[in-house]
């Protein structure tokens, strides 16, 4: 792979939490346009990765780069400001803010931190919310809304941010079987633009269909790594063999 | 009513059973002999209540412990504020320093504390080369207020980090700075847990203020001893009952309003 057109560029990045290795090593580099999935047992550090790509925890070896920002020489919150605006993230458990509205939370971080206009923002706003199917939801609290449309305003609050990637961790994972779909369906319609997407899930299936690539980690490690034919069908290690044995 | 009752109506029936014993105890108290009794209060409740015998100018009494009870909230309220930052500095030499203190005022018992400021604080403070008069009100309102103070401090600590961590991490991954993230995030969810806990404060606070008797200010307390002196030992028995229930009608209403709200607060996701 041709290293320097990488939009995302992780080197032996390394993270301990006190004493625990979390992260022993990451290597990963991500195109644009590129659809990545990392699989893996639990705590075996994905979420750290993506947190570690947004500068949300500090690295403490190796190198991370976003475009031209480099992650591991910023310091502060405020140096982060680019970075953060480039690079978007969804959460397993949405973190939508409960005393704001569907509208306002996507409205929020465009106005408040990006100081884009706000008509723009709300005609902006109303255009996601119609994305993700939610255009008749736009005055409701997130406590009155389920976990799949949460999910979907947590999508559209990230989009709002018009990143370059969106880090997804574990998204469907708090979700009823049922409306795990209309989420998977919201990402898929985003990968199908073109949007760079690093997606952390368990579901097997539409990593399979969606991803260009999908990483399998195990204990802070990136263990294999390819198109997803050759990963879940013919996985080289024993370690992705039995992971993949369990879940499938 | 449905058999068998709720957990719910069975409280209900208690407190009704409570209440129809003691206005049964007390009709029955009256008829022996006790009206007169309760009429001599009766002549001298303007007198507890605003400090006044005909109810009017308010210059002390029940009243008086009102505006006490005010003001070190109010004292209190900034002061445990600017406390409450402190402790959740990102300094180390701030943040200890603030546990300190409030650790320190959370633990000392109130009448100490209010004995303290007594001594402590001077009769006169010059100020710009003026001599003013510290009157016992304003060490009653300092005494009480820091104790209070250090409550109310740890109402707004522990409202702020019981807000889901994942919050702050949402508005971080939106680029917002510490700051805005207090503002405009944090705080507004904490402030609907926070509002209950400062009621129940507030209730506790005028509670407490009854032991302002000690600095001499015409308090309800100060006021009821008074009146006593002049009153034969029988009667006695009344006015301190009396004087219980001023408290107790007054703080009572604030505690069950806080209780409700706590419940609200509860139903809330997230
Ligand atoms: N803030 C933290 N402090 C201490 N340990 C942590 C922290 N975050 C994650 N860990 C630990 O790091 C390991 C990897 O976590 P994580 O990246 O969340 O795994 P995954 O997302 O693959 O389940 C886990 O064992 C977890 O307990
Ligand atoms: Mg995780």
């Amino acid at each position: 792979m041709n290293r320097t057109n990488a939009l995302i560029e992780l080197d032996a990045v390394t993270k301990s939490f006190a004493s625990f290795e979390v992260l022993k090593g990451i290597s990963l580099s991500v195109k644009d346009g590129e659809a990545v999935c990392i699989i893996g047992p639990s705590g075996s550090g994905k979420s750290t990765i993506l947190r570690c790509i947004n500068g949300l925890i500090p690295i403490d070896g190796g190198r991370i780069r976003v475009g031209e920002i480099e992650v591991h020489k910023l310091r502060s919150e405020k140096e982060m400001r680019p970075l953060r605006h480039r690079v978007a993230m969804v959460f397993q458990q949405y973190n939508l803010f409960p005393h704001r509205t569907a509208l306002q939370n996507i409205m929020m971080a465009p106005v408040q931190v990006l100081g884009h206009d706000r008509r723009e923002v709300e005609e902006r706003a109303h255009r996601l919310l119609a994305k993700v199917r939610l255009s008749n939801k736009a005055d409701a609290y997130p406590g009155q809304l389920s976990g799949g449309q949460q999910q979907r305003v947590a999508i559209a609050r990230a989009l709002a941010m018009e990143p370059q990637v969106i880090l997804f961790d574990e998204v469907t994972a708090a979700l009823d079987p049922e409306t795990v779909k209309e989420v998977l369906t919201a990402i898929r319609e985003l990968v199908d633009e073109g949007l760079t997407c690093i997606l952390v899930t368990h579901e097997m299936k539409f990593a399979r269909e969606v991803a260009e690539r999908v990483c399998f980690t195990d204990h802070g490690r990136i263990v294999e790594s390819g198109p997803p034919a050759q990963i879940f069908d013919a996985p080289q290690d024993p370690r992705t063999r039995e992971f993949l044995g369990q879940v499938l | 009513m449905q058999w068998p009752l709720t957990y719910h109506e069975k409280k209900r029936v208690v407190q009704l059973a409570i209440v129809l014993a003691l206005a049964g105890w007390i009709a029955a108290d009256a008829l022996l002999g006790g009206a007169a009794y309760w009429q001599r209060v009766w002549l001298r409740l303007p007198l507890l209540l605003t400090g006044s015998g005909s109810g009017w100018p308010l210059t002390g009494g029940f009243a008086l412990n009102i505006f006490l009870g005010l003001g070190s909230m109010a004292l209190a309220a900034i002061m445990g504020t600017l406390l409450a930052f402190g402790m959740m500095a990102k300094s180390r030499l701030v943040r200890l320093p603030c546990f300190f203190v409030m650790n320190f005022l959370r633990n000392s018992p109130w009448l100490v504390l209010l004995f303290a400021m007594l001594y402590i604080i001077p009769f006169n403070v010059r100020l710009f080369g003026v001599s003013i008069a510290v009157p016992a009100f304003v060490k009653a309102v300092i005494g009480l207020s820091l104790p209070t103070a250090a409550n109310f401090a740890e109402i707004i600590r522990g409202a702020v980090q019981s807000i889901h961590s994942g919050q702050w991490e949402a508005a971080r991954a939106l680029g917002y700075m510490p700051m805005a993230i207090y503002s405009r995030i944090i705080l507004p969810q904490a402030l609907r847990r926070m509002i209950p806990g400062w009621m129940n404060l507030y209730a506790l606070l005028m509670i407490a203020t009854s032991l302002a008797t000690v600095t001499g200010i015409q308090d309800v307390l100060t006021t009821l001893n008074t009146l006593l002196s002049m009153e034969n030992e029988r009667v006695i028995v009344y006015f301190y009952i009396t004087t219980l229930f001023l408290f107790f009608a007054y703080c009572y209403p604030i505690a069950l309003l806080a209780r409700r709200m706590e419940q609200s607060v509860k139903g809330d996701t997230l």
